[in-house]
């Protein structure tokens, strides 16, 4: 029985890489920004993973929060061990399900909603995100731009820094897919 | 007269501690960054063991080895360049294999090295461990 399962399941795999119907990137760019007039406070990572499947208009999208780079070293080790508490929570990760019309076939960009669940600090919340995806045959171009709140993944921020960090985050994603053959 | 000197010392004292604390604050603010370069890895390895290691348990395999310095040799299977200039070199397997980023500016001091790479030559990077996705990721990597 459970080799039959195991069976299928394989074959599921097979037949899915087959029919080309997923796409990903390894080198998604992911940057924020929370600057008030007080500090600046941009960081950077290039090493996100996501995956776009267009039979069942799915998205996944993951980033170590250790990859993120900012302007000083200092901001980089605040975020990694107080804010984002790297060691116990090492990713944040988006799963959702594009839930406006899209023509896979037609190369020209549209703007879509995305559905889904965004966990991060271990918390996970349900959200809908605006994206812009161009189709293409070879590659697939999205980006998306969304706002949270540290409050909202339970991420505290001390009194004494309030004033310095944005109360919204501004996150902003650019990724370019490519074909997925396994 | 005795009055007088205690004051002037205790101003001087006072100065001083002042300096240090202003140029310690200066400091810790404008820390440097990390200088994998220069740093001993913390583990020397092969690519195909620290897969094994993130496989067989991801939660102690990123407790042992997130933030530290990995050095690891393994076989290039793939080779890109971002948009930002940096590389990544993903060695064993470009899907679930060790990704090493090195940075714009290293790439720059590291080129004869780096351009000697092709898809197949075996390498050691020695990087920063961030965790794991599909594949591993090494970031602020050097090669050795």
């Amino acid at each position: 029985m459970n080799k039959l399962l195991l069976f299928l399941a394989f074959s599921l795999i097979f037949f899915n890489a087959g029919a080309q119907n997923r796409f990903f990137t390894k080198d998604a760019k992911i940057n924020f920004n929370s600057s008030t007039p007080l500090e600046d406070i941009i960081a950077e990572s290039n090493q996100a993973t996501t995956f776009i499947d267009i039979d069942k208009n799915e998205v996944v999208f993951s980033v170590l929060t250790t990859s993120f780079k900012f302007r000083r070293a200092l901001m980089e080790e605040h975020f990694n061990e107080n804010y984002m508490e790297s060691p116990k929570f090492p990713k944040a990760k988006f799963s959702g399900k594009i839930i406006s019309p899209i023509d896979w076939k037609s190369e020209k960009q549209v703007v879509v909603d995305v559905k889904g669940e965004l966990t991060m600090h271990g918390v996970t919340k349900e959200m809908t995100i605006k994206a812009q995806i161009t189709p293409g045959k070879v590659k697939i171009i999205a980006s998306s731009e969304l706002k949270i709140t540290p409050e909202m993944f339970n991420i505290p921020i001390p009194s004494a820094v309030r004033d310095k960090i944005a109360k919204e985050v501004t996150i902003k994603i650019d990724a370019v897919y490519a074909p997925y053959q396994q | 007269m005795t009055k007088r000197k205690f004051f002037r010392i205790l101003l001087w004292v006072f100065v001083f501690g002042i300096v240090i604390a202003v140029a310690a604050v200066y400091y810790v603010f404008n820390k440097p960054r990390r200088n994998i370069a220069r740093e001993t890895a913390a583990y020397a390895l092969e690519a195909k063991q620290l897969i094994s290691d993130f496989k067989k348990d991801e939660t102690v395999a990123t407790a042992k080895y997130l933030d530290q310095t990995i050095s690891v040799t393994g076989e290039i299977k793939n080779i890109r360049t971002l948009d930002n200039h940096s590389m990544v070199f993903s060695l064993e397997d470009q899907m679930e294999g060790v990704s090493c980023t090195v940075d714009s500016a290293d790439v720059v001091s590291n080129l004869s090295k780096l351009s000697g790479y092709t898809a197949g030559s075996v390498a050691k990077f020695k990087g920063r461990c961030s965790g794991m996705l599909m594949d591993i990721q090494l970031i602020n990597c050097v090669p050795e």
